[in-house]
C-alpha cells in the first residue's frame, strides 16, 4: 500500500515535471552542426494542432472569376472598399465574411447589418459599429496582402486566419492598467507594459552591444532593462510556438549574419502589427462602443499571437486561412461607382512606407 | 559517552540526550535537547541542543524580517489579494531602483524597499558568518566552514552590491523573487553578448560540474567500503585500516592516482569555494570592463569560425532595412504613450484628432 502510495506520487511528480506532454519529442536540426540550432516539437500535439485546425476550417463555397468586371454603377450604395468587384464576387465574398467572423455569433448577416422598422435589412445603413468596424478591417487587410507581402507572403490573409469565426479574434491587447499598486511595480503590467512599447512604438528590443569593451561602448542599457526585452521576445516565442534558435543564432543573438531567415521576416512582421495598430486598430477607438474597450479606455489592439495564435505558420498554412483566391483582400479596394462618401478617399496609400 | 554510528546501524537508541563537549569561554548553549525518528532516518535522530547567541538572534531576526518584507511587497503588488498572491508567487519581484535612481536611495515605493529588504539580509548573512566563524572557534575546531561560506558572500556581494557600485545603478543588482531572479540571469547573458564565452563563467562551470563529481565520486567510495568502518574518516587518516587501503587501491586501479584520505577533502573544498569565487570575478568583469563576451572572445580567438549556412544575407533585404534602434530607456511614466509619434493622430477621414491624453481622460470621465 505504501509502496503503491509512493509509485503514484512519484509518477505524478513525473507527469508535472514533463509539462504533461507526451513523448516523443522532436528536435530538428536547422543550422551547423553542434551549435543548438534546433527546433523543437513534439509530432503527436503538432499533429493534433492541425487536425484541429482542419476540422474547423470554413468550407469557401464557390471561386473568385477569372476575369472579373466591377459591377456596374449603382449596383449599391455606400460601398466603400470593395468597389472592384463583380456583383457575384461581392455576395461570395460576404457570404464567406459572414462564416469568418460572425459564424458563432448566430446573427448571419445581421451581425453587421441592421434591420429597420419594417423588418426589412438595410444593408446601406452604417448605424452599427461592427459594419464601420468591418470596413476598417476589410481595409487593413487589403493593406496587408498588398504591402506586405514581405511577410504575409504571395498566399496573404483573409479574415478568418485571425477571427478563427469568433467576432473577436482571440489574442489582442489593451494599455495595462495602472492603479492598485501603490507599494511596488507590478510585474505583469511591467511585462505588459514593454509589450505596449514594442507592438506600437518604433522601440527596438537591440540591447547587445557591438565591440566587446565597455570602455569603446555608448550603450547604456542596464540588465533590467534587458529583462523587459527578453519578456517581449519570449511572448513572441510563445505566440509563434518556437523558441529562441528559430530566429536567432544560438552564440550570438544579434548577429544578422548567421541569423535564419526567419528573423527577418519576424522584424517584417513586427513593422506590420506597429503600422496596422497605428493605422487602423487604434483610430477605431472612437467606432467601437464602451464594452469592447479596455481598462483605460482604448480598443483592442494585435500582436504577433492575433494572427499566429501559437503557429510559426498562421494556421500551420492551412488553406482556409489565404487571402490568394479573394479578390477582395487581395487588392487596394476602391469605392463603388456612384457611392458618395467623404471617407472614401481615405486609407488608399497604405502603410509599406511607415517605418 | 560511548557511541558508535555506522550506515549499517539501523536501529534507533534513545537515551538521554548527548550535550556534547564542553566548549571553553562562555558556553550559552540551550541545553534543550529531544529525538526525532525521521531526523533519525536521514542523520542523528538527536535534535538540539542549539546555541543561538546575540549573532544567531540578530541573524534570525534580520533574516526574518528580510524575507517577511519581500513578501508583504509582492503581497501589495497583487493589491493585498492572497488567492493572487499563491497564483502568481513564482512571478512577483521586489525590483532595485530604476536605472534613474543611480546609487542614491529612493522612496520606498521605487526601489527602496529592495534596498531595505536586501541590507537586512545582507546584515543577516553576517551575522550567520560570524556566528559560524565563532562556534567553530570555541569549539576549538578551524574556520573552513566560515571561509566557505564567506566564498559564496562574496558572490551575493558581487551581485548586489560590489557590481551595482562600479555600474553606477542599483538597477544592475538582481531583483528577489524566483523567475524574475531567472529572468535577469538570462537578460544579464543577452545583455553583455553570452556570458558563456566569459573565462570566469566557464572556470565556474568547470569548479561546479568538478564539485559535483568529486561528491559523488567520494561519496561512492565512502559509501563502498562503509562496512569496513571507511565512514571513520578520521581514523582511517590517523591509523590507515583496509577502508582505506581497499578504496585507494581501487582508485590506482581504475584511473592510476587517488587522492588520500585528507586530500580528498581539500580538493572538494577548493573545487566548491573556486566555483563562487571566479563566477564573481566573471560577473564583476561584466559590464564593467566587457561589453560583450562573444566579440571579445572572437577577439581573442575563443570563438570557432562557424561556416554561415543560410547565406548573407539569408534573404535579400532593402538597404538599411535590419538597422532599428537600439532599446531606448523607458520614460518616466507609461511607455508607449510618452513618445511623440502617438501624441496626436488623426482619425482617418474625420476631423477628429485623438491623443493618448485624451485616452486616460476619457478613462477618468468613465469612472
Amino acid at each position: 500500500m505504501k509502496t503503491r502510495g509512493l509509485s503514484l506520487m512519484a509518477s505524478g511528480a513525473l507527469l508535472f515535471a514533463a509539462g504533461c506532454e507526451l513523448p516523443p519529442v522532436d528536435a530538428v536540426d536547422m543550422g551547423f552542426r553542434g551549435v543548438g540550432m534546433q527546433h523543437v516539437v513534439n509530432p503527436g500535439t503538432l499533429q493534433d494542432s492541425v487536425q484541429a485546425i482542419a476540422a474547423r476550417a470554413p468550407t469557401i463555397s464557390g471561386e473568385a472569376p477569372a476575369d472579373m468586371v466591377p459591377a456596374p454603377e449603382g449596383t449599391w450604395e455606400n460601398v466603400q472598399v470593395l468597389g472592384h468587384l463583380s456583383e457575384a464576387e461581392f455576395n461570395r465574398f460576404m457570404l464567406n465574411m459572414t462564416i469568418w467572423v460572425a459564424q458563432n455569433t448566430g446573427q448571419g448577416c445581421n451581425y453587421c447589418h441592421v434591420v429597420d422598422d419594417q423588418g426589412q435589412v438595410n444593408f446601406v445603413s452604417d448605424d452599427i459599429y461592427t459594419k464601420v468596424v468591418s470596413r476598417d478591417m476589410i481595409r487593413m487587410t487589403q493593406d496587408i496582402n498588398t504591402n506586405w507581402s514581405s511577410h504575409v507572403g504571395d498566399v496573404g490573409v483573409n479574415c478568418w486566419t485571425c477571427h478563427q469565426g469568433e467576432a473577436l479574434p482571440t489574442n489582442y491587447w489593451f494599455f495595462a492598467e495602472d492603479g492598485r499598486r501603490d507599494i511596488q511595480r507590478y510585474f505583469v503590467n511591467e511585462q505588459d507594459r514593454q509589450i505596449e512599447r514594442y507592438n506600437l512604438d518604433e522601440t527596438g528590443v537591440r540591447v547587445i552591444s557591438q565591440v566587446p569593451l565597455r570602455g569603446d561602448s555608448d550603450n547604456r542599457i542596464s540588465t533590467n532593462d534587458t529583462r523587459h526585452a527578453y519578456w517581449v521576445m519570449l511572448q513572441m516565442s510563445e505566440a509563434l510556438g518556437v523558441n529562441c534558435t528559430y530566429c536567432h543564432t544560438s552564440a550570438r543573438f544579434s548577429d544578422w549574419e548567421e541569423s535564419p531567415p526567419a528573423r527577418v521576416h519576424a522584424l517584417r512582421g513586427v513593422r506590420m502589427v506597429r503600422a496596422m495598430n497605428e493605422s487602423y486598430m487604434l483610430p477605431l477607438q472612437t467606432t467601437w462602443p464602451e464594452n469592447r474597450l479596455g481598462p483605460l479606455g482604448d480598443g483592442p489592439k494585435m500582436q504577433c499571437a492575433t494572427c499566429h495564435i501559437g503557429a510559426y505558420k498562421p494556421q500551420f498554412s492551412n488553406p482556409a486561412s489565404y487571402g490568394a483566391g479573394h479578390p477582395a483582400l487581395t487588392r487596394i479596394g476602391v469605392p463603388h461607382g456612384g457611392s458618395s462618401d467623404a471617407m472614401m478617399t481615405m486609407g488608399l496609400e497604405g502603410t509599406q512606407g511607415m517605418p | 559517552m560511548a557511541e558508535y554510528q555506522n550506515l549499517f546501524t539501523q536501529v534507533q537508541v534513545r537515551h538521554t540526550p548527548d550535550p556534547g563537549v564542553p566548549a571553553s569561554g562562555g558556553d550559552r548553549r540551550i541545553p534543550d535537547a529531544g529525538f526525532s525518528y525521521w531526523l533519525g532516518k536521514i542523520g542523528d535522530a538527536q535534535l538540539g541542543p542549539v546555541y543561538l547567541g546575540w549573532a544567531g538572534v540578530l541573524a534570525l531576526v534580520t533574516g526574518g524580517l528580510s524575507i517577511f518584507l519581500m513578501g508583504m511587497v509582492m503581497l501589495a503588488s497583487v493589491s493585498w489579494d492572497p488567492v493572487q498572491f499563491v497564483r502568481l508567487l513564482p512571478w512577483l519581484s521586489v525590483e532595485p531602483p530604476g536605472p534613474e535612481w543611480g546609487l542614491r536611495i529612493p522612496p520606498l515605493s521605487q526601489g527602496g524597499w529592495w534596498i531595505w529588504c536586501g541590507f537586512l539580509l545582507t546584515v543577516s548573512i553576517f551575522a550567520w558568518w560570524y556566528r559560524m566563524y565563532s562556534r567553530a572557534r570555541q569549539l576549538g575546531m578551524g574556520t573552513h566552514v566560515a571561509w566557505s561560506f564567506a566564498a559564496a558572500i562574496w558572490l551575493y556581494l558581487v551581485l548586489g552590491f560590489i557590481r551595482p557600485i562600479l555600474m553606477g545603478s542599483w538597477s544592475e543588482a538582481v531583483p528577489f523573487g524566483i523567475f524574475p531572479h531567472l529572468d535577469w540571469t538570462a537578460a544579464f547573458s543577452i545583455r553583455y553578448g553570452n556570458l558563456f564565452y566569459n573565462p570566469f563563467h566557464m572556470l565556474s562551470i568547470a569548479f561546479l560540474y568538478g564539485s559535483a563529481l568529486l561528491f559523488a565520486m567520494h561519496a561512492a567510495t565512502i559509501l563502498a567500503v562503509a562496512k569496513m568502518g571507511g565512514e571513520r574518516e578520521i581514523d582511517q587518516i590517523t591509523d590507515r585500516g583496509t577502508a582505506a587501503e581497499r578504496s585507494q587501491l581501487f582508485w590506482r586501479w581504475t584511473m592510476g592516482f587517488n587522492a588520500t584520505m585528507e586530500s580528498i577533502h581539500r580538493w572538494a573544498w577548493w573545487f566548491a569555494a573556486l566555483t563562487v569565487i571566479t563566477g564573481g570575478i566573471g560577473i564583476v568583469l561584466t559590464g564593467t570592463a566587457v561589453d560583450n563576451w562573444y566579440l571579445w572572445g572572437q577577439k581573442h580567438g575563443l570563438v570557432p569560425d562557424y561556416p554561415q549556412v543560410w547565406g548573407d544575407p539569408a534573404v535579400p533585404v532593402q538597404p538599411g532595412e535590419l538597422d532599428a534602434p537600439m532599446l531606448a530607456p523607458p520614460a518616466q511614466g507609461r511607455p508607449g504613450l510618452d513618445t511623440s509619434m502617438h501624441e496626436v493622430f488623426v482619425v482617418p477621414g474625420t476631423d477628429v484628432q485623438v491623443s493618448f491624453a485624451e485616452v486616460t481622460l476619457s478613462q477618468e470621465i468613465v469612472r
